[in-house]
């Protein structure tokens, strides 16, 4: 239910489960606690915000400078989500940029670094379909 | 959107569940001016909605990977919304550059790498999927990725 809607009071969890309200706080707490949830955030429409693209780089680093690499990608403002991979690059980059110039110019500077072979840039077009909640609760094996 | 608001998506970013009243307190405004703020933000699409961010390590993910997706590009959204009706896909968008579509995926183990792929890759009109295994930080940030 908070997958769905994070706002949703305790209360009327408590009643559409039919338990106390307490024990829904303890729920909560408990995994919380636990670190399964790390907390609440809502989602947003970016481009309302002023962001008018997002834009993925796939990155090629000499590898023993992996680190140096991730440290400098990170320090970019624009750059929301960067971590390394195994694939046909080795790091992957999620960036939201408020006008195309600035894309291109990040780009530009994460191809500038002495241990950056090549760069990749996909753009992402139209609608993107989120669904944060497709989790399969209980798909431990 | 002015300064309040902008105050109340931080707010709301941080923790969605922080009551109306308490960022009233911190704006120095009042909670009816919260509420309606907020109700205006829903109501025009600059707030979507709200979640939990869930740790995918602690239900049993142990990482995500990217799927990059060549598709034949007159179904492109045919496949887009086939692939996010897929459990385990967590976004997918239509992209320009090196592929046709991303998808980002939590995944448990290489075995299930493998039979989602297949899964994706046997969607009609697909042509090709390459696989990028992410490593590190695992959390996922509903707040940034939607546009």
């Amino acid at each position: 239910m908070l997958q769905r809607d994070a706002r949703i009071p305790f209360t009327d969890i408590a009643k559409l489960c039919n338990v106390s309200t307490d024990t829904i706080i303890r729920s909560f707490d408990k995994m919380k606690k636990k670190g399964i949830v790390s907390g609440t955030t809502i989602s947003l429409n970016l481009k309302k915000l002023g962001y008018e693209y997002v834009a993925s780089f796939l990155v090629d680093v000499n590898f023993p400078y992996i680190n140096d690499g991730i440290k400098f990608i990170r320090e970019i403002p624009e750059i929301v989500w960067c971590v390394p991979t195994i694939g046909r690059y080795n790091l992957f980059t999620i960036a939201v940029f408020k006008d195309f110039s600035r894309l291109s110019e990040v780009r530009d500077l994460i191809k500038s670094h002495p241990h950056v072979i090549s760069v990749g840039t996909n753009i992402w077009v139209g609608e993107v379909l989120l669904c944060p909640e497709n989790f399969e609760f209980g798909s431990k094996k | 959107m002015d300064e309040i608001d902008l105050a109340i998506v931080e707010s709301l970013k941080k923790d969605a569940r922080t009551s109306f009243r308490e960022i009233a307190r911190k704006l120095g405004v009042s909670t009816d001016t919260i509420s309606n703020r907020y109700r205006k933000m829903r109501k025009d699409g600059v707030i979507q909605g709200s979640t939990v961010v869930v740790n995918p390590e602690k239900i049993g993910y142990n990482s995500v990977i990217v799927l990059m997706i060549d598709a034949e590009p007159e179904y492109s959204s045919a496949i887009q919304n086939k692939l996010i009706q897929m459990v385990d896909v967590i976004l997918v968008t239509k992209t320009i550059g090196d592929c046709d579509l991303m998808a980002i995926c939590v995944v448990r183990d290489y075995e299930h790498i493998y039979d989602l792929t297949l899964k994706v890759a046997e969607v009609p009109h697909v042509k090709d999927v390459q696989v990028c295994f992410c490593l590190g930080d695992i959390r996922i940030r509903p707040e940034y990725f939607i546009i």
